[in-house]
């Protein structure tokens, strides 16, 4: 995911190091959506260890709905981007 | 990106066993916390009562389904995603 532009000719330790970040971006990503599915979906009652019908379906819908979020934050801010580009300032 | 040749690879397999350690041990100071937060409230014994050990042991068993299920649903969006880039 976030593919880094093909470079030419990086050394070894770049080519970690890109692959490094790029998986600790993914981490970061993975980690702040459990926790976010985790508080808006799943009931604290903790009346069964099962995920129950509505959380199954409701963790589905997180999930979806945060890569949804994901895409849209970044059109916009490639948007964004581009109305204030350095150059005007 | 630039394929890793296979002494790259090596290393670079060390560095994810690392983190995977790490990421490991903060999961289990997470739960620890989550369902300490969710289950334990009554302070008037220094031992958990048996309504909060069965709260704890659904905590973290619905805790590990439930991370279960995000990781299963995170990898097919994130291929969906991959192939609408075209990668």
């Amino acid at each position: 995911m976030f593919g880094l532009g093909g470079q030419p000719q990086l050394s070894s330790q770049q080519k970690i190091a890109a692959a490094e970040a790029e998986l600790d971006l993914v981490t970061d990503m993975f980690n702040k959506l459990v926790s976010n599915c985790h508080r808006k979906c799943i009931d604290m009652n903790y009346n069964e260890g099962d995920l129950n019908k509505n959380e199954s379906n409701c963790l589905d819908r997180c999930v979806a709905k945060y890569f949804e979020t994901n895409v849209k934050v970044g059109e916009n801010m490639q948007q964004l981007g581009q109305n204030f580009s350095p150059g005007k300032f | 990106m630039d394929a890793l040749n296979s002494r790259e690879q090596q290393e670079f397999q060390r560095v994810v066993e690392q983190k995977q350690m790490k990421d490991f041990m903060r999961l289990y100071s997470n739960l620890v916390e989550r369902c300490f937060s969710d289950c334990v409230n009554d302070f008037t014994s220094s031992k958990l009562t048996s309504k909060e050990q069965t709260c704890i042991m659904r905590c973290s068993e619905k805790f590990l389904k439930h991370s279960e299920r995000v990781g299963q649903r995170f990898q097919e969006q994130n291929a969906a995603l991959n192939q609408s880039m075209g990668r």
